[in-house]
């Protein structure tokens, strides 16, 4: 017989309405617990404030990654189509990469063709922000992965289907074994079980 | 999540605004219009050429914000919208002050004014006469002149559309149709809001939307051809399929700025307290946003078409913009109009908070001003033959705008007491005082 080690990840509680979980979200916040999460079938409007979520630190990323693209994109087509760079005293980065001047409908090889360019700006801007979105949603939430402890959980799948959970897991500094499973079952947690997983 | 209001926690009857509370802003607004006024019809009589284009832009900034009002208000039928229930009646104000506004835009229909204004009624004008004594048709007489002067040939294409019979499609029924249209609108819609606010049926808020859905294309089609009957014709060779876009896209941007800085107004007196929340600032400040991008990628998607194919016809509005002197306006309005209020609307608490909102909202209103005086004041010194810029006539630039947004503004504000400052018992309104976004 072999022996598996174990981790206990935390406590799993069952509510029975968007109601009971929204109250129960509620009163964890107010327990001041930071490592915790509410599980459901559908988004529930107002949860983060219920949760006390701070806002998402997203927008920033993707702020910066809409720069980034529109840099690149300006980078790219003045130094390769234009003489600004060495108007600007940087003309070395215009030995670097060949430059081909393209003269279109006469239009000049200064700065000042620049409406040209913003298309592509346009463009690298909105592609630059929707990757730093993805990804950096991906990096944020942690996805992906191979497996979640939760999985363990027998009762947990009904969370796609018609259950409504909170789970407060171990690492959260206030957890304890007998506290927290109070806190669950005095917010009105059904099925309390703690969940383990293997290591 | 803040306190629930409920319907009882709000007055009965709605909130009535008292003139005299705003006494400031309202009286500043009134002697400013007087003296516009007084300054206007001196200048109307001593230097006509010059001061019709002053009178344009006046008249033509003052309509953006009605048209924009009575978007405002036909969108939120349309779109069946429950948050905006809050604000409506200031839209719906606003929309309603067309009628003042016809008055301001009368002196177009006289012909000293279109003179120095529309070349090309001068050349129809001078066709009509040759057609009177030849016995031929105005479009014929038009097709003789253009025989000689080439640049008429255009004239004859365009004569359906531009033209100035008394009946049928023509400028002057245009004229008339754009002021009957947009006031039945207005009209109609404060009509249903205020009936709800004896009854409270919702039937009322289905009829509102109903006929929106209809009106709404006749209302697209009014303001794209006012935009076109009264600035594009200032060069009758120019061409746009843009234009109508771009003067709505400016119009609904700017009377949502103007929008809420009225309710931030309201609100310093005392006003619309539990009504409008910071929520209804982010909804606002994000259509305002979302105004601010489109209108830069219609204008930009305008430039950058005639820029790049450089068609004689078409380049000319732009090349008298884009040299001498108003070139540094074009590039002032490329980084004021859209740079700046795109990064200051960007985040969210900055639209959340009054304060960031409102000034934002004053430097849209500045803005917006800009953006109708390159629009307009640029064709007067080129075609009155008086160099790049008309010189002193700034002055009546100022003159004509106090006069005609000054007079409009204190006849706005002082409307707004009539009726109580939201629609109190349309049946939605709980659901917009408490709305989350």
């Amino acid at each position: 017989m072999s022996t598996t080690l174990k981790r206990v990840h935390g406590y799993l509680a069952e509510f029975d309405s968007v109601k009971d979980l929204y109250h129960a979200a509620e009163q964890v916040r107010d327990a001041g617990y930071s490592r915790w999460d509410v599980h459901s079938p559908f988004p529930i409007h107002g949860m983060d404030d219920a949760m006390g979520n701070p806002r998402s630190r997203l927008p920033y990323l993707v702020f910066c990654g809409g720069i980034t693209g529109t840099t690149v994109a300006f980078v790219l087509e003045t130094i390769t189509q234009t003489n600004f760079w060495s108007h600007i005293g940087l003309g070395f980065l215009q030995k670097i990469v060949e430059t081909y001047p393209t003269v279109v409908q006469a239009k000049p090889t200064d700065i000042w063709t620049l409406p040209a360019f913003f298309p592509v700006m346009f463009e690298l801007t909105i592609l630059f922000s929707a990757f730093t979105t993805l990804f950096g949603l991906l990096a944020l939430i942690g996805l992906p992965r191979w497996n979640h402890p939760l999985f363990a959980s027998r009762n947990f799948p009904k969370f796609s289907d018609d259950g409504f959970f909170v789970c407060i897991e171990a690492r959260d500094p206030k957890f304890s074994q007998e506290g927290t499973k109070s806190l669950l079952e005095k917010a009105g947690g059904k099925n309390i079980e703690l969940v383990e997983d293997e290591i | 999540m803040s306190h629930h209001v409920t319907f009882n926690d709000l007055p009965q009857g709605g909130e009535k605004f008292e003139p005299a509370k705003g006494g400031k802003l309202i009286g500043a607004l009134g002697l400013f219009g007087l003296l516009g006024l007084v300054a206007s019809a001196w200048f109307f009589f001593n230097n006509t050429d010059t001061f019709a284009y002053s009178w344009l832009f006046a008249v033509f900034f003052t309509f953006t914000f009605v048209v924009g009002g009575c978007f405002w208000i036909l969108l939120h039928s349309v779109s069946n919208s429950g948050w905006g229930v809050s604000v409506r009646r200031i839209w719906e104000n606003l929309a309603n002050m067309i009628l003042a506004l016809a008055i301001f835009a009368s002196p177009l229909l006289l012909p000293a004014v279109q003179k120095p204004l529309y070349e090309w009624m001068n050349h129809h004008r001078e066709a009509a006469e040759h057609a009177h004594h030849d016995h031929v048709s105005v479009k014929e007489a038009l097709h003789h002149m253009a025989e000689a002067n080439p640049h008429l040939h255009v004239l004859v294409t365009k004569f359906g559309y531009m033209n100035l019979n008394p009946v049928g499609f023509s400028w002057y029924t245009r004229f008339v149709a754009y002021f009957l249209i947009l006031w039945g609108i207005a009209r109609y819609l404060r009509g249903k809001s205020l009936q709800q606010d004896q009854d409270g049926d919702i039937k009322h808020t289905v009829r509102a939307r109903q006929f929106s859905s209809i009106v709404l294309l006749f209302y697209a089609l009014t303001v794209t051809f006012a935009a076109y009957d009264w600035l594009v014709g200032l060069d009758y060779t120019w061409f746009s399929t843009m234009w109508g876009v771009y003067i709505f896209a400016g119009c609904a941007w700017a009377s949502m700025a103007l929008s809420i800085l009225v309710i931030t107004w309201l609100r310093s007196l005392g006003y619309l307290q539990k009504v409008v929340t910071d929520e209804h600032y982010h909804l606002m400040g994000k259509l305002l946003f979302a105004f601010t991008v489109f209108w830069a990628y219609i204008a930009f998607s305008q430039y950058f078409l005639i820029w790049y194919a450089n068609v004689t016809e078409e380049t000319r509005f732009y090349l008298t913009r884009n040299t001498e002197g108003w070139r540094g306006v074009s590039i002032f309005i490329v980084v004021g109009h859209f740079v700046g209020p795109f990064l200051l609307l960007l985040s969210q608490p900055r639209k959340k908070n009054p304060v960031v909102v409102s000034m934002v909202c004053i430097w849209i209103l500045f803005m917006h001003l800009v953006d109708i005086y390159w629009i307009v004041i640029p064709e007067r010194g080129p075609s009155l033959g008086l160099g790049v810029f008309a010189p002193g006539a700034w002055v009546q630039d100022i003159a004509a705008l106090c006069a005609v947004f000054g007079t409009m503004g204190f006849l706005y504000l002082r409307g707004l007491a009539k009726y109580s400052l939201y629609p109190w018992r349309d049946p939605r309104l709980i659901e917009s005082v408490n709305v989350v976004n």
